[in-house]
Parts: C-alpha cells; sequence; structure tokens
C-alpha cells in the first residue's frame, strides 16, 4: 500500500519536473560540443565547491576561455584552459560572453521570474477533517491568471487512511503581488481504507468536488510559500454527502 | 601571459612574412569546420537530482532491532536546502513479553514488516572539506533534515515524524556517501494502550547526482 503510494509520488515528482530534466538531459555524455564563455570582468573567483563558503583556489583573468561542465543549483562548474576545474556563481557566468560575442544568457531567478512562471511543484503538509495529511502537487500555468494543477494526498486518520488523487484549477487575481491571494475549485476521488482494528470495515472510494483559497508568498530565488484552506464535499451513495475541511502549509519551487 | 608573448609573436610574424593567400581574395584558406555555440542555459548539464541507496540498523521499540534498507531521491534547491523522499524497509523482531512467555505471537509475520516513506527537508549546516591523507580533499555537508510521512507497522498505517542529522561526503563531484541518524515518532497501539513509538535509524548511503 505503501508502496504504491511512493510509486505515486515519484511519478508526479518525476514527471513534473521535467524542465530541470531537459536542461543538459540525463545521460549528458562527451558527444555534447563544448560550451565555452570569455571572461569579460576583470577577474572571476573560482572555488572548489558549489557554496559560497568554499576557499577560493584561483581567480580566472578577463579575456580567458573557460569550459562549461555542469550546473549544481546556482553554481556552475567550470574548466579552464589549463585543465584547472572549480566552481563559479551562475551570476558571475551571467556578466560573460559565449563565442557568438553575446552576452550569456542564464536566469538569475528573482521575483520577475516568479511572476512568469510555467510549471511549479510543491510539498504540503497540515488537516484533512482533523487527521494529518501529506500532499504533493504539480501545477502548469496556464497564463499569468490560470493554472492547473495535480495533487496526491495522504491522509492517516485514527479510524481510517485515505488516498486522494485531485485536479483543480487556479485563479490568481493578482500575480505582480509578492504575497498572492488564489481561489481554487477542482474535483478528485478518494480511497478510504479503514483501520483493521475496527469491527467491520467497509473500503469505500468516492469521488469528491472541492473549494478553496491560499496563499502564495514569494521568498527567494525559486522557492516561495503556499498556504491554502479548501473545503471538500464527499459524494455518497447515501442519502446526504459528507463534508471535509482541509489546511495545508508548504514550500514550493518553480520553473 | 604565455598567451600575450604566442600573440605579439604570431602578429609580427604576419607583418614580416608576406602572405600569397590573403592578395588574392580575403576568402580564408580553411572554412572553420566548427561554428561558434551560442551559449544557452538549456544545454548546461544542471545535476540538481541526487539518487541513492541506504542500509543500516533500525532500532524498533518493543521489537528490537533489525536491517534497514531502502532508496532515497534528493532534489537540491539551493547549496543549503534540499527535499528528500525516502522508503525504507525493517522487519520488527520479538518482544520481551513473547520471548519470556514462550508460544505467544502479539503480531502475525506479515504485521512484522515495517515500511515507512517520508518527505523532508533538509538544511546544510556546516558545508566544508574533508582531507583524507596528504593528496585527497573531499567536500561534505553537515546537515539537519525533518520531515513527514507515514509507517505501516503491526497492521496499522500511522502518520509519522522524523528528525534527524546526516553527513555527506562527496568522493566526486556526482557521487557521494551519507552517514545518518535518525529519530522517527509515530502513535501506535498493537501493545495495548496508544503510545508513542520511536525508533531510532543509523544508516549510510550511497548516492550519485543527476
Amino acid at each position: 500500500m505503501i508502496g504504491l503510494h511512493i510509486v505515486r509520488i515519484l511519478v508526479v515528482i518525476f514527471g513534473l519536473l521535467p524542465a530541470s530534466l531537459m536542461a543538459g538531459g540525463f545521460w549528458n555524455s562527451g558527444d555534447t560540443t563544448d560550451l565555452r564563455v570569455r571572461i569579460v570582468e576583470p577577474y572571476i573567483e573560482v572555488r572548489t565547491g558549489p557554496a559560497p563558503g568554499y576557499p577560493v583556489v584561483h581567480a580566472s583573468e578577463k579575456g580567458e576561455w573557460l569550459t562549461i561542465l555542469k550546473r549544481r543549483t546556482r553554481w556552475i562548474q567550470v574548466r579552464d584552459d589549463r585543465g584547472r576545474e572549480g566552481w563559479v556563481s551562475v551570476a558571475a557566468i551571467a556578466k560573460t560572453e559565449d563565442p557568438t560575442g553575446a552576452t550569456v544568457d542564464l536566469k538569475v531567478r528573482n521575483f520577475d521570474e516568479f511572476a512568469r512562471r510555467d510549471f511549479e511543484a510543491g510539498l504540503l503538509m497540515g488537516e484533512f477533517d482533523g487527521a494529518p495529511v501529506t500532499s504533493v502537487y504539480g501545477g502548469y500555468s496556464m497564463t499569468r491568471n490560470l493554472a492547473a494543477e495535480l495533487w496526491a494526498s495522504h491522509v492517516l486518520g485514527s479510524a481510517s487512511e485515505i488516498r486522494m488523487v485531485n485536479a483543480n484549477l487556479v485563479h490568481q487575481p493578482f500575480p505582480e503581488w509578492r504575497f498572492s491571494p488564489f481561489f481554487t475549485l477542482g474535483i478528485g476521488h478518494l480511497w478510504v481504507d479503514p483501520k483493521v482494528t475496527l469491527a467491520q470495515p467497509e473500503e469505500r472510494d468516492n469521488s469528491v468536488g472541492h473549494a478553496g483559497l491560499g496563499i502564495r508568498a514569494y521568498i527567494t530565488d525559486r522557492y516561495f510559500i503556499r498556504a491554502e484552506l479548501k473545503e471538500y464535499k464527499i459524494f455518497t451513495t447515501r442519502k446526504t454527502n459528507e463534508e471535509a475541511t482541509e489546511w495545508k502549509i508548504g514550500l514550493s519551487i518553480f520553473f | 601571459m604565455e598567451n600575450r608573448i604566442k600573440y605579439l609573436f604570431l602578429s609580427l610574424a604576419l607583418v614580416l612574412v608576406p602572405t600569397p593567400g590573403v592578395a588574392e581574395s580575403l576568402q580564408p584558406m580553411i572554412e572553420p569546420d566548427v561554428s561558434p555555440v551560442p551559449v544557452d542555459e538549456a544545454l548546461i548539464d544542471t545535476e540538481d537530482f541526487e539518487i541513492g541507496i541506504f542500509a543500516g540498523v533500525l532500532s524498533i521499540e518493543d521489537f528490537e532491532s533489525s536491517l534497514l534498507y531502502g532508496a532515497r531521491l534528493s532534489y537540491h534547491l539551493s547549496e543549503t536546502l534540499f527535499f528528500e523522499l525516502d522508503a525504507g524497509f525493517a522487519e520488527g523482531g520479538q518482544t520481551s513479553f513473547e520471548k519470556l512467555a514462550g508460544n505467544v505471537q502479539v503480531l502475525s509475520d506479515s504485521e512484522r514488516e515495517y515500511s515507512y516513506y517520508s518527505i523532508n527537508l533538509g538544511y546544510n549546516v556546516l558545508p566544508g572539506e574533508a582531507f583524507f591523507s596528504e593528496n585527497y580533499a573531499f567536500n561534505t555537508n553537515f546537515y539537519l533534515i525533518g520531515g513527514a510521512g507515514a509507517t505501516e507497522f503491526a497492521g496499522d498505517t500511522r502518520f509519522t515524524i522524523n528528525v534527524g542529522a546526516g553527513y555527506q561526503i562527496l568522493l566526486t563531484d556526482s557521487v557521494a556517501i551519507h552517514l545518518g541518524l535518525r529519530q522517527h515518532y509515530f502513535r501506535m497501539d498493537a501493545l495495548g494502550a496508544e503510545k508513542t513509538s520511536i525508533n531510532t535509524e543509523v544508516s549510510t548511503a550511497l548516492s550519485v547526482f543527476f
């Protein structure tokens, strides 16, 4: 059961982070052409590792060529013409020139990029009808105001375990705000698995409809905090439908 | 410096030595067969994901210690923060009661199978370097990690919180080993009254960036 859930999460994660995988390719071997940049600023500091705390081992001067090896988060590993390797910040590479003489087109993630994002993915936790819930989601922004999302959630209550998938539309009236509210409307399906310790366990699955509101708050680089409140209507075969309230908060990334 | 000397020397040679080809046409003698490659973000190999396998020991409260193994996938958001998805498997042993009472089984064999998943956020608190002999330096990270997920054990699936710390040693720029210590907390009622089960994991992982 957990295994299935893990597979589902992996599918969601792999399915929704294609931008990063496409950038450079999965098994990028030596057959690609070297990417080379020429330093325009007086010098560039080269460090031993991909973080600002690593020591600067050497500096490359203006006019020297660097070969780009790979990127990790905000750092790029380079090799100079003497074969020395090290890590340089993306911001420094963004000030160099490529062989065509153009300034290297590297995005430094900031708030403007956030407002223009195409994909987002994240992890949220909270409560669904009083029980802990863990959710992962991925979303695609069709316009700056409208996005489509897919969610997978796992609710672990004291009497039952619920697995749930949802699809929803998100409308964001003010995409240019740093703290941007949104409204959401969607449908989904849930599978209830009662605890074995209870007498007469009854497995069931139901369709759900939901509406909610929430907020995205841009932090830095490509992260933002997302919090939301959703009201669920669970469509049962009985005379009355059930209702559940859910709140969640978590961290998301955008591409 | 060396480049500049070459440059000077070659420019001088160009002026002094008569070159017949140049006079006749401005076409280059040899057409370059490589055109300049513009650097595009999409062409850079990005290695923000890390996939790994781990093995170690899980001490399951009331149910002895067990071999633990599993897999994890991380996504590095920045040099300090990363998401990690973990799945692990172990097997609960016998309680002291079962051992003393003899022919008593508190749980069936399938209920003793312990599995969990967790979604965590890690924070590299102390990035650094470790030196092995005179010749090798490895980049390292000491990180704190915590998150939530679910544990399936004793015929029940429970919401689980885990916190811990780890030490990552990068053998190369793409291959790392991890040493980790984590505590898993969940509520369980298999032995009568509901209580918090505290389980300690000590593990070693091997991972690759892609």
